[in-house]
């Protein structure tokens, strides 16, 4: 068990550089899931910790130890890969004593533990196998079974689902979720899956071009992300955005964009000049249907409706742009109907033209 | 025409005069075999299994066959242990992909020598008065070697040089090898704390097993066609140290008896022997390698 410390990490391929001075602290036991889209650096990043890189500036230190220059053996850490990486001319059972049988653990310590990891991940029946003669799932679990087997003081798992059907993947996920909460090792998940993410994170660390660009709980970087990119990023159907005028009168503000006229507090709100040019921003599953005489009603003409099961997505043409919603009473919508949706004030967002940067104030 | 058509007359005329060529030879010497053909007198009589029988006394015989197996032996493995070797060391030691390809290039030179030529340089490389080794042997305070010429060594010293043509072409194959290789299980191995020996011991050269034995089949149907190379190094001696059996089949046949129906039967042997041997090879290397 350790606590994970990289401090001005830097990381440069030749002249480029891909990671510019990261700091990033993760405490024991925690489950930290990295996000964010392809080529941010949320492999190399990892591959950092676990030696597998060379660090080009900075240091990594695991359980107070700094690591940044040990051989990626000697760090404790155990690693699952997106391509599973088994060791093909080997049956499962030696895949999963390879690494103890490296650390000259006596034979029969070596059966007992691999007979109890193959008992948790249900591999009992394949042991004699080689992998070639297991399917995706059975292979994920025979990477996992190698990585568990070493009682690691980290896990590292980079994008370790990504090649497994949905149904699997979800089944999976609740695996490693329920495993972590078993043995409560600290652990490092990649994935550019947002809703993988937001199900099975204790925190997420949101990465940008090889930066961090928001760090927080799922529900933190959901309802009050930090910047624009985040807010687009995170959530699906992904979230509507208007370009909007501020509109003070008297002690009220208003984000005024065409025929669209949003109420929002003002003492929420950092930056809300009259006349300033905002960005705003709407997540479709926090709009409903609107009631009469709702607050901060939009109206439209439907597009479409994408029914999803239980709910379904309504696209609506507002003063000539698309604007999306959800909600569950879409029986009755038809295409061509003019229809009007709502939001609440407090899910309002409102980011910097600039900086891109949310204006809501802190806390 | 279709296709079948097609590739019968394309496949069959080629394969008909190899096959011609083959059956031809073969049956004349299984023919002369069984004579008592000789280049000192015109006429010839059958005579059974005479030429096979002396065969198995013939001390001379059972010696090129012993040295022929030992050639068989020492040239195939001494090649694929120093192809590994290499080929590892550089692998982990030479990032540069210049200096890798140049390395590489060097190596591809002594294969690519005939062996004539390359027999002779080492020839003089070897020799007692003006080779360049036993200067270097000097240096240490030892004696001139005569490595051609000392029966003990003069078998490894021909096999030496031809280790070094296909030891190292072979260095350069497994190099590429080793290369085209997925990272993943190598990295995989690196967090299991296997030390860069193991990870070849256990991953990667076994992840080569296959075209491993590939080259070892390779080599072992080209160390048999050494003639050649031991030819001009040695001729064969001092006495019979490096007398394999086409070499003595060749002394007995054309350069000293003339005794052809003698060296037919021990072509045909020869001929028996390796295809029972290979056949035996195949079997077990696919039974290993499933
Ligand atoms: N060996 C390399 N040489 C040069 N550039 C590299 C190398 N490896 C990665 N990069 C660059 O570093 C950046 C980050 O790569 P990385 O693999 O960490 O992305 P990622 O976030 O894991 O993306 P993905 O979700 O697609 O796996 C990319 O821009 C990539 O082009
Ligand atoms: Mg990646």
């Amino acid at each position: 068990m350790a606590n994970i410390r990289c401090v001005n990490i830097r990381k440069s391929y030749g002249g480029h550089s891909v990671i510019e001075n990261l700091n990033l602290d993760i405490a024991d036991h925690e489950f930290v899931v990295f996000l964010g889209p392809s080529g941010c650096g949320k492999s190399t990043m990892l591959r950092m910790i676990a030696g597998l890189e060379d660090i080009t500036g900075g240091t990594v230190s695991i359980g107070d130890r700094d690591v940044t220059h040990l051989h990626p053996g000697e760090r404790g850490v155990a690693m699952v890969f997106q391509s599973y990486a088994l060791y093909p001319h080997m049956t499962v059972e030696e895949n999963i004593a390879f690494g103890l049988r490296r650390q000259k653990v006596p034979q029969a310590e070596i059966a007992r533990r691999v007979q109890h990891v193959a008992g948790l991940l249900g591999l009992e029946s394949f042991l004699q196998r080689k992998p070639k003669n297991l399917s995706g799932g059975q292979q994920q679990r025979v990477a996992m079974a190698r990585a568990m087997i070493k009682t690691p003081k980290l896990f590292l798992f980079d994008e370790p689902l990504s090649n497994l059907d949905a149904k699997l993947r979800e089944r999976l996920r609740t695996e490693i979720r329920k495993m972590h909460l078993d043995l409560k090792t600290t652990t490092i998940f990649v994935t550019h899956d947002q809703l993988e993410a937001m199900t099975i994170a204790d925190r997420i660390v949101l990465m940008r071009a090889g930066a961090i660009e928001q760090q927080g709980t799922p529900s933190e970087i959901f309802d009050r992300p930090a910047t624009r990119f985040v807010a687009d990023f995170i959530g699906s159907p992904a979230m509507n955005f208007r370009g909007c005028v501020v509109s003070r009168d008297g002690g009220s503000v208003s984000l005024v964009a065409g025929s669209i006229r949003l109420e929002v507090p003002a003492s929420e709100f950092d930056g809300l000049q009259h006349g300033a040019k905002v960005e705003v921003g709407l997540r479709p599953s926090k709009m409903d249907l609107a009631a009469e005489g709702d607050l901060n009603a939009i109206s439209g003409k439907i597009i479409l409706v994408e029914n999803m099961g239980s709910e379904a997505q309504v696209i609506v043409d507002v003063d000539g742009q698309e604007m999306s919603f959800v909600t569950k009473a879409f029986r009755t919508l038809e295409p061509g109907q003019p229809v009007s949706f709502s939001i609440e004030p407090a899910s309002i967002h409102v980011f910097s033209k600039e900086t891109g940067r949310s204006l809501r104030k802190a806390g | 025409m279709n296709n079948r058509r097609f590739l019968f007359w394309t496949l069959t005329p080629g394969f008909a005069v190899l096959a011609i060529l083959a059956l031809i030879s073969i049956a004349g010497a299984l023919y002369f075999s069984v004579m008592d053909r000789s280049l000192r007198y015109p006429d010839y009589h059958f005579a059974g299994l005479y030429n096979y029988q002396r065969l198995l006394s013939d001390r001379r015989f059972l010696n090129a066959l012993q040295i022929s197996a030992t050639w068989e032996i020492v040239t195939v493995v001494g090649s694929l242990v120093v192809a590994t070797l290499l080929s590892v060391l550089i692998f982990e030691t030479v990032k540069s992909f210049w200096i890798r390809n140049l390395i590489c290039f060097a190596f591809l030179a002594p294969v690519l020598l005939p062996r004539v030529a390359a027999a002779f340089i080492w020839r003089f490389l070897y020799s007692p008065s003006l080779g360049l080794i036993n200067y270097l042997v000097g240096l240490t305070g030892l004696g001139p070697v005569e490595f051609l010429a000392d029966p003990s060594l003069a078998l490894m010293s021909v096999a030496i040089v031809d280790i070094w043509q296909w030891g190292l072409f072979f260095t350069v194959i497994m190099l590429k090898l080793l290369e085209t290789l997925p990272r993943d299980p190598i990295e995989a191995a690196q967090l299991d704390n296997a030390r860069t020996w193991e990870i070849h011991a256990f991953v990667t050269l076994p992840m080569l097993k296959a075209p491993i034995i590939s080259l070892a089949l390779v080599k072992a149907v080209e160390s048999l066609r050494s003639f050649d190379l031991i030819y001009v190094m040695t001729g064969g001696g001092p006495g019979t140290a490096t007398e394999t059996l086409d070499l003595y089949a060749y002394q007995a046949g054309i350069n000293l008896g003339g005794r052809i129906s003698y060296a037919s039967a021990m072509s045909i042997l020869l001929l028996v022997l390796t295809t029972i041997v290979f056949t035996l090879i195949w079997r077990g290397i696919r039974k290993w390698s499933v």
